[in-house]
This record gives structure tokens, sequence and C-alpha cells, in this order.
């Protein structure tokens, strides 16, 4: 089947511009396919088990205030979460950036004298891009996801935070699975390819003594942790090794237990459209005898910290990683995530990917919206992505408007001939005549421009626009006012 | 071991939160929360519920009396086909049923809880609204890899343990656990084009005894 011809580029600081990206995926119609079939079932799930809760808005204010109750507090919430999570026989560390991240963990991997490490699907690891720099260093990562698996057999990157794998479809996985695990008979139902990753896995599940996970909460109250999951290798991870590293982000942190109590049950409905996941794990510090008996948490920044100040862009910390907002959202739904160069895609990516890049790098993510809305709609915890894409379209556009280089861009060109039109009647009316001359040519019987040249003609590609009239609202207005008084 | 750049951290998050005052403690008290907190159903629906839920994961249920606990254990073993199961160690004497190769969990290793075939154990909850079983992991719920590796868990509810919302488990817990977990059907994956498949890494087959102990 059509493997994926370009390897996707994840990393925000090299990857292409958005509508540069977007080109070779929006001709692959197999991944369109694939990615409108997968978005389409959880979408139709999740919106039946929303509708049947009749307590979904008080939950979605009580998630939403809680989250953004905790990064008002987050420094004392952190502290008191590693004083705890210590207490319990867990070793804290904190990462300011990436590197300083992979660097801890390799530490830590390197005590334990480790060649392999068993994974739980993380989003942040891949945002820190530790396996690479684990397999620099001489150890191989195994992801245990069931997605994941198949994007590392398959050389492809993740295109979505809950089903990463939601662009392959069966027959590719067959393919990935037959020629990576040596199974040329495999067959090509989902059944059967499930059943050859649980083989293929139980092995290393026994056998491998160190794990690394992601975090989806940190119980600040108790210092306990939780991974939430569906296949059970996640609790195969955190049961069977001797060692476990968990990688969590710093807004990752919840009050207290209690707080589960809400954010289990919008979490499941909006990621995967359950009631409830499958499985639900909650451990704090090491457990003797049960459970592995090392226990370390990497706290990672990477550029978190900096989305504190305002509360406009605070609120893009808010989020639990549903992925609601992906599979509702016009743009990704034709898209797919590989076009985002992240591993956070879609609309929470559009905001979050730029702020950890400082707005040095994915300046055109917060142009990858129609602004529709419907990701605020969705979110679970109430986070209002439109306002924070318009907002860092107006920082993006403010520091493209300093750089000396941006002065004769025909946009900014073109603005400010704008604003001097719309600054005086007399030279909008003008305006108005010109341009209603300057388009004749271009405007077909239908009243529709079909084609422009130059700058004009990035509207034109994808869209229609309407001719101008031949009488503006002004013209035929004093022409009846006269009229009239005849 | 180093600390890493805790200071260099908790500064950068002081620093950008140095304009917002308000309390932590009262603020966390002052947190919107009017969502259900109880259920509203009677006994009897709850407990329909909690069934309907449970087969809709494809759990296997059987209702049973007090009194017919044991009976039922054994029958429903016997029915599994399987011979040799683990048990916690607090799992109680009278539950291990004849004619099979039990394996008490007294420091079971991998390999050995591997080789059953099904486990057997108590659990502290259950929740009707989502299906879900609510494992703390006492002596009688055994250590959190008992219930993991065997392919078949049978899983003993009381009615009384039965509750119709989450926020009602939360409510039950007089002290936040230090080890939990919830199952909610066996283990399932839908990475492969949406379509859900029973019984990727944990147990393939739940199987539900729920006791209508006087509730």
């Amino acid at each position: 089947m059509n493997a994926p011809v370009n390897h996707p580029v994840m990393d925000p600081r090299v990857a292409a511009p958005f509508p540069e990206a977007a080109l070779p995926v929006l001709r692959n119609a197999q991944l369109r396919k694939n990615v409108a079939h997968a978005t389409d079932v959880i979408q139709t799930k999740r919106n039946k088990l929303v509708a049947e809760k009749s307590d979904w808005l008080e939950l979605r204010d009580a998630a939403s205030a809680i989250r953004a109750h905790t990064l008002e507090h987050l420094g004392e919430y952190l502290e008191q979460f590693e004083e705890r999570c210590t207490a319990a026989g867990g070793v804290v560390h904190w990462a300011a950036d990436a590197e300083e991240a992979c660097a801890i963990i390799l530490n830590l991997l390197r005590e334990e004298q480790a060649s392999e490490v068993i994974k739980i699907k993380t989003m942040t690891s891949a945002e820190i891009q530790l396996n690479p720099a684990l397999e620099r260093a001489g150890i191989h990562a195994i992801e245990t996801d069931l997605a994941e698996l198949i994007l590392q057999l398959g050389d492809d990157e993740p295109s979505h935070v809950v089903v990463p794998a939601l662009h392959v479809n069966r027959s590719q996985v067959r393919e990935i699975f037959a020629r990576r695990m040596g199974l040329e008979d495999l067959k090509d139902d989902p059944q059967a390819l499930t059943a050859a990753a649980r083989t293929y896995l139980r092995k290393k599940f026994l056998s491998v003594p160190t794990a690394i996970s992601g975090a989806n909460y940190l119980i600040a109250e108790t210092g306990g942790v939780s991974i939430v999951e569906s296949e059970g290798n996640g609790r195969m991870c955190l049961t069977l090794p001797r060692t476990m590293i968990m990688l969590a982000g710093i807004e990752k942190v919840l009050p207290r237990f209690r707080d589960l109590e809400v954010m289990l049950q919008v979490l499941a409905r909006s990621a995967t459209g359950e009631r409830m996941n499958p499985y639900t794990s909650l451990w704090t510090g090491v457990t003797p005898g049960d459970g592995p008996q090392r226990f370390h948490v990497v706290l990672l920044d990477n550029g978190r910290s900096a989305m504190l100040k305002r509360e406009v862009e605070r609120q893009t910390l808010k989020c639990i990683r549903c992925g609601a907002c992906m599979n509702t959202c016009p743009v990704y739904r034709q898209t797919g995530g590989h076009a985002y160069g992240s591993v956070y895609p879609g609309p929470i990516g559009a905001i979050l990917t730029p702020q950890l890049m400082k707005l040095e790098h994915a300046q055109t993510l917060p142009y990858a919206s129609s602004l529709c809305g419907a990701c605020y709609d969705v979110c679970p915890v109430k986070i209002n992505i439109p306002e924070v894409l318009i907002e860092l379209r107006a920082q993006v556009t403010d520091r493209e408007r300093e750089s000396e280089r941006r002065f004769f861009d025909p946009i900014y060109l073109g603005m400010r001939m704008a604003n001097s039109v719309f600054a005086n009647a007399g030279r909008f009316k003008a305006a108005q005549r010109m341009a209603r001359i300057a388009l004749q040519p271009f405007t077909g019987k239908d009243g529709w421009i079909h084609k422009l040249p130059g700058t004009g003609g990035r509207w034109t590609m994808t869209r229609d626009l309407r001719g101008l009239p031949d009488q503006t609202f002004r013209e035929w207005w004093e022409k009846r006012e006269k009229e009239r008084a005849q | 071991m180093t600390a890493g750049s805790r200071q260099v951290v908790l500064e950068r998050i002081r620093a950008g939160l140095a304009e917002i005052d308000g309390e932590m403690q009262t603020g966390y008290a002052e947190l919107p929360r009017l969502y259900n907190q109880r259920g509203s159903m009677s006994v009897e629906a709850k407990l329909a519920l909690m069934v309907e839920r449970l087969r809709e994961y494809d759990a296997e249920v059987v209702e049973c009396p007090e009194a017919a606990l044991e009976a039922t254990i054994a029958a429903q073993i016997a029915g599994s086909g399987r011979r040799v199961l683990a048990a916690p160690a607090g799992l109680p004497k009278q539950w291990l049923a004849g004619g099979v190769d039990w394996r008490v969990d007294h420091d079971l290793s991998h390999e050995q809880i591997e080789e059953a075939e099904g486990v057997v154990t108590a659990s502290f909850c259950g929740v009707a609204d989502s299906g879900t079983i609510v494992l703390h992991h006492s002596p009688a719920e055994g250590r959190r890899v008992l219930t993991l590796l065997p392919d078949w868990h049978l899983c003993v509810l009381r009615a009384s343990q039965v509750v119709e919302t989450l926020p009602e488990y939360f409510a039950r817990c007089t002290e936040p656990p230090r080890l939990a977990t919830y199952i909610s059907g066996p283990s399932a994956t839908a990475d492969i084009e949406m379509t859900r498949i029973k019984g990727v890494h944990g147990p393939r087959f739940l199987s539900v005894v729920l006791v209508q102990d006087d509730v």
C-alpha cells in the first residue's frame, strides 16, 4: 500500500510552513479517507455519550475551573506534589527544557544499565524527541501502545494525540507487521493484527526491567499519579518492571484525589467516546511487594512556564489531551496531523506548538484554522481556542511588521494603502471606482472572479470571489434620493 | 542525584504568576461543583444498570444471593473450563473451589502468575453509570500484577458496593487509596480503523459475580 512518501517532519523548528506541508496530504486520497473515517467514528460516539449526560455542562464548568485554579497556583501544587511523592518513595526531577529532560532520563537508564526500555504512549516524550536521544546512546525504546507500535515499526510519526496511527488503514498495518515481525501469512483483519501485537510484546513486558511513561494526572494532595489507557500495555509497563520513569509536563498536576471524579468523566467521553476507558491506574510512590520499586518523575517545563503570565495564553495549559478538538476541526479533518509539523496537531496544536516555540517557529499554525469555534464547543476544559488563535495571529503580525524585509511585502504594502484609503471617504469612493475598473477583466460572465494574478491568487487558489457590483450602496442611495426629489 | 533545574523552573513559574492574587485554599473551596454528586435511581434500577453496562463490555455477569456465593464461584470456574487459577493471599478460604490447582499469591513470581489461566478476586466498588469495577488492591483484591497477567478475571462484587455515579465512589473513599485500578470492561483497542478489538494485553475475559447482599 502507499507508504508515506515523505517522512513527516515533527520538529517545529525545521518543519515546512503549514500551507506547504498540507499540500501533499491533500493530494493523498487514501490518507484523507483514513482520517475522515476515524474522526467521524470518534465524533459520533463522543456526541452520543455527551448527549446522554444530563450534567455535561456542569462537569465542563467544574473541569475548566479546576484546571484554571491549578494553573493559578501551579508552583504551590507542584511543590506539594514533589514533597508527597518523595515521602511515598518516589524521586522527583525538574527539567527546564527538552535537552535536560533527555539527559536526566538517560542518566537514570545508565544507572539501571538498560539496553532496552518499554514505553507507554507519551506525546511529551515525542515533544522532547526522547526516542532518537535514547537510540544515539544505544538504548532501544520499545513502544507498547498498539498505534505507537504501528508507527515505530512503520517508521512513521503520530498524527493524533489519542489515536496516533489513525491515518494508517488495516492493509497498511498488515504490510508493516508482516514485514517487521516476519509474519508472511498475517491476515489484515484488526483481530489478527492485534493478536500479532500481543504476542510480539508479551515477551518484552515480562523481560524488560525498565519502563517510561507519560502522565495523565499528578495529584498534589497525595503525591500519587494516574495513567488512563485502554489496552493494558500501560498496566504492564507500570506493574512488571523494576524501575519506572514518568515524564510529565508541569501542567499535569491536579489539586486533590477527588478532582478525578470530574476529570475522568470528561476525559473518556471526549477522547474515545466511552463512558470510561478500560483501565485507569493510580499509584503513589513505591509500594513494597507491588509494582516497580524505583519510581522517578521528571517534571518538564520546556516553554510551559512562559505561557502563565496572561490568562489568554495560560488557558492553553488547561488541556488534558483528549483530542476532541482535532476530531471536530474542519481543517484537521482534511489534512490529518502531519501537516502541523508537531506532535501536537489540530486546534490545540495550533496554539500550543507556537507558544512552546516562543513564536520563533511554527508561526503559520495560528492561521491553520477557519476560526469556526467547533473546537471551543467540544473542549471539556473550555479552552477558548479561537481567542488564543487570534491573539497569536496578532503577535505573529506584530513581529513581522517590525522586521525590515517585510516593509515591501505586498500584503503589508496593501495593508498600509488600505489604512489610508479607509481613513477618508473621498479616497474610499475613488478606490471603489478604481477597483471596479481594475477587476472588470477578471470577472466572469457569472459575476464571479475565478482567478486573480499575484498575491490575490492566494485567495482564488481555493475559492471564488464575488465580482464588484456595478453600483455601490452609496451610489444607489444617492441616485434614489435624487429621483425622489424630482 | 541532582535536583536538576528545580529552582529555575519554580522561579519562572513564580515570575509568570506574580500578578495572580487569591489564596489557594479559598480558591479551591469555591470551585463550582454543580454536577450530579449523587445518583437518583432506585437500588433495583442501579443494579440493573450495572449489569447492563458490564454486559455491553462483553463481561459475563451472574447474580446470586449471599448464601449461594461459594457454589456460584465454583460453578463459574467449572463452566470456564480453567484448572490453574491464581488467588490473592487474602481471598476468603471458602471461595477456593475444589478441583482447581490454586496458586495463592504468597510472593508468586511473574512467571507463576503468567502460567495461571485465570484469577479470582474481591473488589472495592462498582460504578453503575460507567460499568466500572474499582480495585484498591487490598489483601482480598490482590497485587496489581495478579489481575493483569491471567487471561480471565472472575471478580466478586457485592450489591452494597455498587454506586450509581463516579462521584459517589469518591465519596466512599474515606481517604485516597495508595493504589487503585479502575476496570471498565476487558482490555480493548480501537487503534486500527476504529474497530473495537477485545483483549490486547490485559485479561481478555472478565466475569462478575454480583452478590445480592442486604442493601
